[in-house]
């Protein structure tokens, strides 16, 4: 057992992640193609809230990283 | 955690050196402080049993059940930012609580330095539960019932359990994939699973990448969460029972009266979207605005975000039910009143305040300047007297009970304020049937 692990992650919790992970692949993977079409016909829009998207701009902080090296 | 002196300080035990350590080296730290994901924090001390360690301060914390719906979709947001960031770089968020996450410099930010952990090759992402029930359950039930569930997390403090959110969902949400695989079907597989008392069922191993994608679509979905009652609002002071010059004779004496009290720290309970707050917020370094309306809050939250206000924190406050001392012991999470006491603002300011609580709330003036006592030290109190319409409105609706509430006049108010407050300054405010007060606590 993990040390850190001081609340019940849910057996169940742990399990279904699988299912979800299906789920949420195959709306990523639609999202993706609506993209592309979209893009292809200069649909995109631009926004540059903070919140619009999921990543994390790096700046220089990446060569602290071995890996990608 | 303790505290030195006023300033809070972290211990990190030799258990925890090796994340500690390489969350720093690898740069991880600098990346999410630098990007203002993560309060900065500074090292005291290391030796071979403990590192020192102090976070930035933040001047008042806010929790979860005190959010605005746009406030609580970005500390969502914020939290799988930080997820999916830590996932590609090997580590993970060992828990996803909402306590995790408090507004300050006027966004959210992540306070628990130490909620990092190394990834696990295969492993599924072991606080998702946490993250459904604090985060994406009460979100989603707030789409369909409003804001007001937040409240439940004040009842939960570990999050609203999923069964239940799935129980409160219509059926027509079984429709989304997204929705039916995080909600229903988690609900279902944890009560299947909840019997497994020897851990004996073997977890699924999960990759990094599918790991990932849940993280996306959780990001994509709440990212389009929205709620009806949001749209409605904006008129506001379109609806206010006075014109507009009145409305800038009361802004120019709030400021004239601010001033001269130079404060470092001020508080407008019940202050709406920040209107009023704002003619001073130029001049002080930390303000507070709370409302009962949780779309005032949030409209306030977008204003700041819009013009990059960096001093001012707006939360959701109903003053006649502020939010109590909650958690094992009571003391897990601060009630408002002991968070107001230790924030200590040099200028409290009640506007068109007193007529709620006292013929809403049925409060008599004492109990409500006890209240404002218990924190003030400057009080700017706002006094819509009987021919106000809205005074008049509230009284018209007490029916026949209306001669109950003849005490409702500016002698009496005096009166009850004077027992915990010395009067400094009255005025009229001009083109409206209203007094404003300043009042100075006694001790």
């Amino acid at each position: 057992m993990n040390y850190f692990l001081y609340f019940d992650p849910g057996l169940g919790a742990m399990i279904v992640q699988a299912i979800v992970a299906v789920a949420a692949g195959v709306l990523l993977f639609s999202k993706n193609v609506m993209y592309k079409v979209k893009a292809f016909f200069g649909l995109l829009k631009k926004d540059d809230e903070t919140y619009d998207s999921i990543d994390i701009e790096e700046q220089d902080t990446d060569t602290h990283d071995p890996a990608q090296k | 955690m303790f505290h030195d002196g006023k300033t809070l300080r972290r211990v990190i035990n030799p258990i925890y050196f090796p994340q500690y350590k390489s969350l720093t080296e690898s740069g991880f730290f600098k990346t999410l402080i630098g990007n203002g994901l993560l309060i900065p924090h500074v090292e005291n001390s290391a030796s071979e049993d403990k590192i020192v360690i102090t976070p930035e301060e933040i001047p008042f914390i806010t929790n979860p059940y005190e959010w605005s719906f746009e406030q609580f979709k970005h500390a969502a947001l914020h939290t799988l930012k930080i997820q999916k960031y830590a996932l590609s770089k090997g580590y993970i968020l060992k828990d996803a609580s909402a306590y995790n996450v408090t507004f300050h410099k006027g966004k959210p930010v992540f306070i628990d330095t130490l909620s990092f952990d190394f990834y696990e090759e295969g492993t599924p992402w072991r606080a998702y539960k946490q993250f459904i029930t604090h985060f994406f359950g009460p979100l989603v039930l707030a789409k369909y019932h409003g804001t007001e569930v937040f409240k439940m997390l004040q009842t939960h403090i570990d999050g609203i359990p999923v069964k239940l959110i799935a129980s409160m969902l219509p059926g027509k949400s079984k429709l989304s994939s997204t929705l039916f695989t995080n909600i229903h079907l988690l609900a279902k597989m944890e009560s299947k699973h909840s019997e497994d008392y020897k851990a004996e069922t073997k977890v699924a191993k999960l990759s990094k990448k599918a790991q990932s994608n849940i993280l996306e679509s959780l990001f994509d979905f709440i990212k389009k969460l929205e709620i009806k009652e949001a749209s409605e609002w904006g008129d506001y002071y379109s609806k206010t029972n006075y014109e507009t010059e009145a409305f800038q004779a009361k802004k120019e004496l709030i400021k004239n009266w601010v001033a001269p009290l130079q404060p470092q720290k001020l508080i407008d309970v019940g202050g709406n979207d920040g209107t009023f707050a704002r003619t001073v917020l130029d001049n002080v370094p930390h303000v507070i605005v709370t409302d009962i309306d949780s779309n005032a809050v949030d409209f306030n939250y977008k204003q700041i975000r819009q013009n990059k206000e960096t001093n001012m924190l707006p939360f959701v406050c109903d003053v006649l039910q502020p939010a109590p001392g909650i958690g094992f012991n009571n003391t897990e999470r601060n009630s408002l009143i002991e968070r107001l006491q230790e924030y200590a603002p040099d200028v409290t300011m009640a506007l068109a305040l007193i007529h709620h609580i006292t013929l809403s709330g049925n409060v008599p003036f004492e109990k409500s300047a006890e209240f404002f006592a218990k924190f003030s030290k400057n009080l700017i109190i706002e006094f819509p007297t009987r021919e106000d319409s809205w005074v008049e409105s509230l009284l018209v609706r007490k029916r026949e009970f209306i001669n109950h509430f003849d005490f409702y006049n500016e002698v009496n108010f005096e009166e009850g304020y004077n027992k915990y407050f010395k009067l400094e300054k009255k005025e009229a405010v001009t083109g409206t049937k209203r007094i404003l007060y300043l009042f100075k606590t006694l001790n």
